[in-house]
């Protein structure tokens, strides 16, 4: 329970439209009526049926997240007992429900609506970093998260930004809820962690204060073996040596045995450690495909399969062309011409008429296919690829 | 004097030296050489400072590499001091090689006691100057001058400006007083000039806080360069100014004054947002980009800088959420908040950072990254908004500060909610502690940056603790006994009361009407045998009063008052300042006086009761921290986590050095003498902690001594001192002229090739030892001729201890 003092009077204003100004005045007139203890400041009194602190101590008061007004339990249960009703708060027309009224967890009743803004925002922008790519644009992606949440706090375009709001929450409907689900999950890991964390502190705590009472222990004891050994007239120096040493070596017996055990629980945890590891941080970059050469003929080889171009051809009608230079400044290039008579002397080898005049014949009367089929002749033809 | 080490001529500004300082300069050179760092333990009053600044001087004068040395120390007289010493040895360099090197050395302290300014310097507290001097020399402030506005500027801070940058004072030592003078002479800010000089000093003296509080550090020390010699002095409690530099306390008070700060942000956001958007504007599109100012670095009036580590600072763009203004101070209101409902929790909690987050993330929503960038983003802001008036957001900067740390370190920190100030009390007073555990979180930076850190005090046993405690590696760990010609301080441990009961300040006894009264019989005695002053220190101030006011029933109080005037240090330190004045005259004249005081105390700390003004100093039980405190308990279990060291060890480590700083107060030169007594049942088993120069000088027999021994043994011991000493009996025993240091050299000399020839030499072989110069010179104490009168009086002390 919070304590009765060092409240402060002020809480904050125009939470949820404004009606805290009422409660402003209605508390300073309370606390001009009845001066409270000076060191505690002004007690808390119920607006509804002006009951305060001062005098019950138990008094408990409870806001709704309708309108964040704050009443007293006892008004919450003599109101809203029979059903929903509205709001006591004179200006306040809301209607409240019984099993909403909570008890305010954050003193500025302005933070306390911002964090059930919040609650709400957060169980749906809940993106995570590893889903960016980069830094910028999750830093960007919280920037209009809290742009959303900021104007929601503060009544600026409601409207707009709950439109915005739904519509990013029926498109992601899916991813949220996926990273709600692993938002749990790491919620109840980290706190199975932390258990697991405090139980072994305690345990090496215990073990410590065993180690250091089995020494002391020792110790005794081995101050009463030498009184013994004393009484029983052994010489007092070689007593008093042997003694010492004895202990030493214990001593450091154990000290080997806790750091032999200390090394083992290391070993261990480090395996435990890595299984629950969770990897945080930007998603990995994807790394664009390298660019593929630029084809122009969508993978149509233009080569014929009936020649091979050669360099050169010993053929007196281009030999003095080839090297005139002025030809050559030009940018005409022999292999050019070459090729072009290549290509007329073997066109029309793959070409059969009576194919294509039946092919033509089934176009017509599937006129539907006729694009597709007439890319495929064309493809023939120039692909030159049909067999002989 | 001009001796050389190995291959390194030094300048000793006094015509002798004593083995210790000859033997601590041997170690200081070694640990330089290799590049590492060292722990040295340096008797008290033996010419600790002056030994590690003639060598280091030397040594950046002789070799190429000119390393620049940063000598840290804690308190302003130290620092002063240091700088004295400095100016000293460098007028002997000048006489010495005929000419002025080119040399500066200067002290940095905070702008409190730099400024110049006729206003601001009036002002009392620090946080003030430092607001004000800001509000005269931002950076914006200019900007509207130049624009034409109105506005007051510094004089002083202007005329730096108008200089060449490097050459702003001219070479030589500055004492802090001297630069105050040249600022005024000049009318140039000492401070400034001090700060923008760094770079081009040879030696830099300041305090502790400029090199280990990140806060701090991150502004002033960042452009030292790797091969920096640094220097703490008097660094026995080095590592709770680690831990300190590092903690934050909050409080109801706090919070709600940081919530005040918000708020205030909040509305000048606003304001802003009418008269100047574009200034906002401007921010918030370098915080997209990921800019950091460039201008930042430069800023030396910056609000804050950011509390984590240079390592631990992520060097990413601010994080989307807080990027905005107006998001940021709504962010900032909202941990407050959940900070205060936390406040209201009326039992003890103690939570790690992690499980903190984790349920300030389930409140509020606060995620750990923005949290981290806290500071930064405040700085900003406030650089933005230009305010002026920063001390007002003090609190909101802590809170910050707390922000950043506890999302910043996982480990090594713990989060502690006290309720109640004390375990009676009803009315709740809440303080949250954000303690810091782990001394090597503040210092590793430091122990990283630099290349040799040495570390070093007149209390710093036992050694192995340091190094463990702080995470670093020591090449050289030293600890030097005092040569003394004649036996000038006694240190005693008494156990029993005259009435061979048990005398302890132990929880048991405590109270314990007879062992309080043993305790007053032994104050009794001493306070008749000792001439001039006597010092008392107890555990804690709670145990004093309860010890005093016993006393008083008893009627102790009035007998001691036969023999001296009786002053009490209080937790004021006015109060304290004016009981130590009037200590002071009661023992220049007349019977003298006792001054009861607390061995955690100032008065323990930093004052010195040298000759007359100390005699006797008891120390009445074993000062023991209160274990008790949750915030030590967490410590305890750190360093037993992390690094193997047992609480109890620790404990006991720390009472015996608050204790061997107690007894170090009274003994401040050689040729002062004084008793230490030290009243514990518990000081017996201790004895093995105490430091080498104290230790090796308590007998065996004085080990445990009941109170009317200890008093029989006290009066032998002035009865000697009582004669006079004349200084040449010192010599070549406990002081060395350049004669007996050359004679020791060669007789090392002659050691060592024996060493080699015997195929012994290894890779020491190469350096002088310091403990090989310790051996040699106690062996000189132990066979010196000692004068015939002297003689006797020895025997004679002798005798009436075995009696
Ligand atoms: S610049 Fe210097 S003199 Fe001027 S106000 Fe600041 S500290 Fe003082
Ligand atoms: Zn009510
Ligand atoms: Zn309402």
């Amino acid at each position: 329970m919070s304590p009765v003092s060092k409240r402060d009077p002020r809480l904050g204003g125009g939470g949820g439209g404004g009606p805290d100004g009422e409660l402003h005045t209605v508390m300073r007139g309370l606390s001009l009526q009845a001066p409270m203890p000076t060191d505690t400041g002004p007690a808390e009194v119920c607006p509804v049926c002006k009951s305060s602190r001062y005098l019950n101590s138990s008094l408990r008061f409870l806001v709704n997240p309708e309108c964040y007004h704050k009443m007293c339990e006892s008004c919450v249960d003599r109101i809203f007992s029979h059903g929903p009703a509205q709001c006591p708060i004179p200006g306040c027309r809301r209607t409240l429900r019984k099993h909403r009224f909570r008890e305010q967890t954050f003193e500025d009743i302005q933070v306390e609506r911002e964090v059930d803004i919040r609650k709400k925002v957060q169980a749906v922008f809940n993106k995570r970093e590893e889903e960016f790519e980069g830094l910028r644009e999750y830093n960007d992606y919280l920037n209009d998260v809290e742009d959303i949440t900021f104007n929601l706090v503060n009544n600026i375009d409601v409207e707009e930004t709950g439109r915005r709001f739904e519509a990013y929450q029926k498109a992601n409907e899916k991813e949220i809820e996926e990273n709600a689900q692993l938002a749990q999950q790491e919620k109840v890991s980290f706190s199975a962690m932390q258990k697991a964390e405090r139980q072994q502190a305690r345990e090496r705590r215990d073990a410590a204060r065993r180690e250091e009472n089995d020494e002391r222990r020792e110790v005794e004891e081995n101050k009463r073996d030498v009184l013994n050994r004393l009484a029983s007239g052994a010489d007092a120096e070689t007593v008093a040596k042997e003694g010492q040493q004895v202990q030493l070596k214990k001593r450091m017996d154990r000290q080997a045995a806790t750091e032999r055990q200390r090394q083992l629980q290391a070993a261990s945890d480090s395996r435990n450690g890595s299984s629950n590891f969770v990897v945080k941080g930007l998603k990995a970059k994807q790394k664009a495909e390298p660019e593929a050469p630029i084809d122009p003929f969508g993978g149509i080889r233009i080569a014929s399969k009936y020649f091979t171009l050669q360099d050169h051809y010993v053929w007196e009608g281009i030999q003095d062309t080839q090297k005139d230079v002025k030809h050559i400044a030009g940018g005409y290039d022999v292999r050019d011409y070459t090729h072009r008579s290549l290509c007329a002397a073997f066109s029309g080898l793959g070409v059969f008429i009576a194919d294509e005049m039946t092919e033509r014949d089934r176009a017509t009367q599937d006129s539907e296919a006729i694009g597709t089929v007439r890319a495929d002749i064309g493809l023939k033809d120039s692909l030159m690829a049909d067999p002989l | 004097m001009k001796f050389m080490i190995e291959d390194l001529p030094v300048l000793f500004p006094y015509p002798r030296v004593y083995p210790e300082q000859y033997a601590y300069m041997c170690d200081l050179k070694r640990t330089l050489d290799a590049g590492g760092h060292c722990v040295l333990e340096m008797p008290s009053g033996t010419g600790k400072t002056v030994s590690l600044l003639s060598l280091i001087v030397a040594y950046q004068q002789f070799y190429p590499e000119h390393r620049k040395l940063i000598y840290c120390s804690r308190t302003m007289s130290e620092i002063e001091k240091a700088l004295a010493e400095l100016q000293a040895l460098m007028k002997y360099r000048a006489d010495q090689l005929g000419e002025v090197e080119d040399f500066r050395g200067l002290g940095l302290t905070s702008r409190k006691n730099l400024c110049l300014h006729p206003s601001v310097k009036q002002e009392k507290s620090g946080s003030v100057v430092d607001s004000r001097c800001r509000s005269l020399t931002a950076g914006f402030v200019k900007e509207k001058k130049e624009r034409g506005e109105d506005v007051d500027l510094c004089i002083y801070h202007d005329n730096l400006d108008l200089l060449e940058p490097h050459n702003l004072i001219p070479p030589g030592v500055w004492t802090l007083d001297g630069m105050l003078r040249y600022g005024e002479q000049q009318k140039q800010c000492p401070y400034f000039t001090a700060r923008r000089m760094m770079p081009f000093c040879n030696v830099i003296i300041y305090s502790y806080h400029y090199l280990l509080d990140p806060k701090i550090a991150e502004r002033v020390s960042k452009e030292l360069s790797k091969d920096c010699i640094v220097v703490f002095d008097e660094a026995h409690n080095i590592d709770n100014v680690c831990i300190e530099s590092l903690s934050i306390d909050l409080t109801e008070d706090s919070l709600r004054k940081a919530a005040r700060g918000a708020n205030n942000l909040e509305r000048r956001i606003t304001e802003m947002k009418e008269t100047d958007a574009d200034k906002l504007q401007n921010e918030y599109a370098k915080l997209v980009e990921g800019l950091r100012e460039a201008d930042q670095a430069r800023d030396e009036g910056a609000f804050m800088s950011n509390p984590a580590l240079p390592d631990d600072l992520l060097k990413e763009a601010v994080p989307g959420n807080i990027r905005r203004a107006e998001h940021f101070t709504a962010f900032l209101k909202r941990f407050i908040e959940y900070l205060k409902t936390r406040m209201k929790v009326l039992h003890v909690i103690s939570e790690t950072p992690p499980s903190f987050l984790q349920h300030l993330k389930e409140l509020t929503f606060i995620e750990k990254k923005p949290l981290r960038f806290c500071a930064e983003r405040l700085t900003s802001l406030v650089r933005t908004l230009e305010l002026t008036n920063i001390e007002d957001y003090q609190p909101l900067q802590e809170v910050a500060s707390f922000a950043t740390l506890v999302a910043t370190y996982d480990t090594g920190f713990l989060l502690i909610l006290e309720p109640y100030e004390s375990d009676t009390a009803s009315v709740p007073n809440p303080i949250l502690h954000f303690a810091c555990l782990d001394a090597a979180i503040a210092i590793k930076p430091v122990f990283d940056r630099f290349s040799s850190v040495i570390i070093t005090s007149g209390t710093i046993s036992p050694l192995e603790m340091y190094p463990k405690m702080l995470g670093f590696e020591a090449v050289v760990q030293e600890s030097y006994a005092m040569t003394l010609a004649r036996r000038s301080f006694l240190p005693m441990i008494v156990t029993r009361g005259s009435d061979q009961s048990q005398i302890s300040s132990g929880f048991q006894t405590r109270d314990d009407p007879q062992v309080v009264r043993n305790y007053g019989n032994l104050l009794i005695e001493f306070s008749k045998l000792t001439p001039d002053g006597m010092v008392v220190f107890f555990p804690s101030y709670l145990y004093m009063e309860r010890v005093i006011s016993a006393w008083q029933k008893m009627e102790i109080l009035d007998q001691v008052w036969k023999s001296k005037l009786i002053l009490v240090e209080t937790p004021d330190s006015q109060e304290t300042s004016l009981a130590l004045e009037t200590y002071r005259t009661a023992c220049s004249n007349g019977r003298g006086a006792i001054l009861l005081c607390v061995a955690r105390g100032k008065v323990s700390e930093g004052i010195d009761f040298d000759h007359h003004y100390g005699r006797t100093v008891l120390c009445i039980g074993v000062p023991f921290q209160y274990t008790e405190s949750r915030i030590l308990k967490a410590r305890l279990e750190f360093l037993r986590e992390t690094y193997r060291i047992r609480e109890n060890d620790f404990l006991s480590f720390d009472a015996m050095r608050h204790c061997a700083q107690c007894l170090g107060r009274v003994l401040r030169g050689k040729d002062d003498y004084g008793i230490m007594v030290m009243a514990d049942k518990r000081f017996a088993k201790k004895r093995a902690q105490l430091p080498k120069w104290i230790g090796s000088a308590l007998l065996e027999a004085d080990a445990n001594m009941s109170v009317d021994q200890a008093v029989a043994t006290a009066k032998k011991f002035l009865k000697v001192m009582s004669k006079p000493f004349p200084a040449r009996m010192q010599d070549g025993i406990s002081t060395w002229s350049y004669e007996q240091l050359i004679q020791h050299q060669q007789k090392l000399e002659g050691l060592k090739v024996y060493d080699t020839d015997n195929g012994e030499a290894n890779g020491n072989g190469r350096h002088i030892h310091g403990d090989q110069i310790m051996a040699e010179a106690q062996a000189a104490e132990d066979g010196m001729g000692i004068d015939d009168d002297m003689d006797a009086a020895m025997m004679d002390l002798e005798a009436g201890r075995a009696a």
